[in-house]
């Protein structure tokens, strides 16, 4: 069997909301529907489905009885993929090979959320999700309710470790709301200054709301395929991907809350035969203003104690030397895990940005994380 | 500090439905511990390594098991935030409570809030020593700025 070549030729997403409504399954399956019209195809024409999903917190969450509920046929793959936030990421990957080797011949990777609930926001349900058992509930008996105080933890130890100023923190939520401003899906558009930032209110020291995505009942759906259509949008290719997966000791004598994960961005430059600098845009995943600066200095976008530095010089944002996260990131743009970095970088390589689009990006790297920043999995795309 | 409410002793910071599970779970030894006053964590069978709190093999020389015993009560802070949400039927506290990744003299690392509250907390390298809270049933081990005999606060 000959190796088959495959590019991401279909993109869905649903409205991104920020109030109630609809449920995982229902999201799931219309960006599905979106993504094989986007392709021009079918919804009998797919033989493979993976699915993504939030883990853990809500019993409602998309699997594999997706395929029976967007009403898609027999299919030769099905998988429902689960490595926390960096899955989407790996999704994409797992089509690719499964084109390649044959397995399949038309994938799509589908991730659906819907936190929102008529009853209580979106951070109530994370707070009250988390059990009792183990260390999550000697945690949660010690008042780390939700994921905010545990990100706090790591950014106070971060930026006590590099010499960071929360000010740093601010330059990456200036960054990201500039560039959604260019992003009509983004949820948060109103021009945010520094002197708002410093105003929003503190959730968990050092991290203000402001610092942290704000949640989204939502979808979206990539399609891959060898087959290009004709004419309808620029194929983006996958021409690396990386993982790791580093296991950090909560022991004296290590840092605990971050390191380990640039094998994922080495690897997967090293397969694209590309170095860092050939990168035209980087789409990280930014659930809090700490991981962009995290992300940076871990993937080795810049020297140790050098992100702070690199986010206030304007870099990241709309005409800085690094574009970063140019949807909005997660932070303004819509938190969809690991969608939201794969979507804006195939928007990007499509030159569909509109308003936001980097001038003639060409590659992206995306990246995708799990757990505590405990999983990475990368890839860079190239325009075809 | 703890506010007597009838027979039923309440924590200063979460309600009792927070209580973590005891019975059959992975940190049982550690509860039962924090019952009788004493700090029990896991440590390598073999090689004395410590263990995280749901290691059951060892990372350094691959034993299986986990031999929990009482350890030294000092530790200083890894990291340290300052929770200000306080979450509507969850948290009785009125003011922002600490949260700090404790790091214990024998190696573990441990997140826990204070023993009361605590308006200022102690900085990424203070000196603190562990006490237990009560939350329900269950004795919950939780950080105190460390003193030394005469009351005054010990350099890290
Ligand atoms: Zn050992």
């Amino acid at each position: 069997m000959s190796a088959r070549q495959s590019a991401i030729i279909g993109l869905g997403l649903t409205p991104m909301s920020t109030k109630p409504g609809g449920s995982a399954a229902e999201l799931a399956a219309r960006a599905l529907r979106a993504a094989l019209d986007d392709a021009g195809l079918a919804h009998t024409e797919l033989d493979g489905l993976l699915v993504g999903s939030s883990q853990g917190v809500r019993p409602d969450r998309v699997g594999v009885t997706l395929a029976a509920q967007a009403g898609l046929g027999d299919l030769r793959l099905l998988e429902h993929v689960e490595i926390k936030g960096a899955t989407t990421v790996a999704m994409v990957r797992r089509a690719q090979l499964a084109i390649r080797t044959g397995e399949a011949r038309t994938v799509a990777c589908v991730f659906a959320d819907a936190p929102l609930r008529a009853a209580g926001g979106a951070g109530s349900t994370y707070a009250r999700s988390g059990g009792n058992s183990g260390v999550r509930g000697l945690e949660r008996a010690s008042g780390v309710l939700g994921s905010v105080p545990t990100y706090a933890l790591l950014a106070a130890r971060w930026l006590a470790v590099t010499g960071g100023s929360p000010d740093d923190l601010g330059s990456v939520a200036l960054a990201a709301r500039a560039w959604a401003q260019g992003n009509p899906d983004a949820v948060q558009r109103t021009p945010l200054d520094a002197d708002t930032y410093r105003a929003s209110p503190m959730v968990s020291t050092p991290l203000r709301r402001l610092d942290c995505a704000r949640p989204v009942n939502g979808a979206a759906a990539v399609v891959l395929s060898p087959d290009l259509p004709a004419a309808r949008h620029t194929p983006v290719r996958v021409i690396g991907s990386g993982r790791a997966h580093p296991v950090r000791r909560r022991r004296a004598g290590d840092e605990s809350w971050f390191g380990g994960g640039r094998a994922a961005v080495e690897d997967a430059l090293a397969e694209a035969g590309l170095s860092r600098g050939d990168l035209d845009v980087l789409e990280l995943y930014d659930p809090f203003t700490i991981v962009t600066l995290c992300l940076l200095e871990e993937y080795g976008f810049c020297g140790p104690g050098q992100a702070g530095p690199l986010a206030r010089s304007g870099a990241l944002a709309p005409g800085g030397a690094l574009p970063t996260n140019t949807g909005g990131g997660q932070l303004s743009g819509f938190y969809l895990q690991g969608m939201t970095p794969l979507v804006e970088a195939i928007v990007q390589l499509r030159g569909d940005g509109g308003d936001r689009q980097v001038t003639g990006a060409r590659t992206a790297l995306v990246g995708g994380i799990g757990g505590r920043i405990d999983h990475h999995a990368c890839l860079v795309l190239e325009a075809a | 500090m703890t506010e007597t409410v009838g027979v039923v002793a309440e924590d200063w910071l979460l309600g009792a439905e927070l209580a973590p599970a005891v019975d059959g779970d992975p940190l049982a030894p550690l509860y039962s511990g924090a019952a009788d006053g004493l700090l029990v964590l896991p440590f390598c069978p073999a090689c004395g390594l410590a263990l995280e709190l749901e290691q059951r093999v060892c990372d350094g020389c691959a034993t299986t098991g986990a031999d929990w015993r009482p350890v030294d009560p000092r530790g200083t802070v890894h990291s340290v935030t300052m929770v200000h949400r306080l979450e509507r039927g969850l948290v009785r506290a009125r003011a922002p409570y600490p949260v700090a990744d404790v790091e214990m003299a024998g190696g573990h690392r441990l997140v826990l809030t204070s023993l009361e509250p605590l308006p200022h907390p102690p900085a990424i390298g203070d000196a603190v020593s562990i006490g237990f809270r009560r939350l329900g049933d269950v004795a919950v081990p939780a950080f105190t700025a460390r003193t030394t005999p005469h009351g005054e606060r010990e350099d890290p």
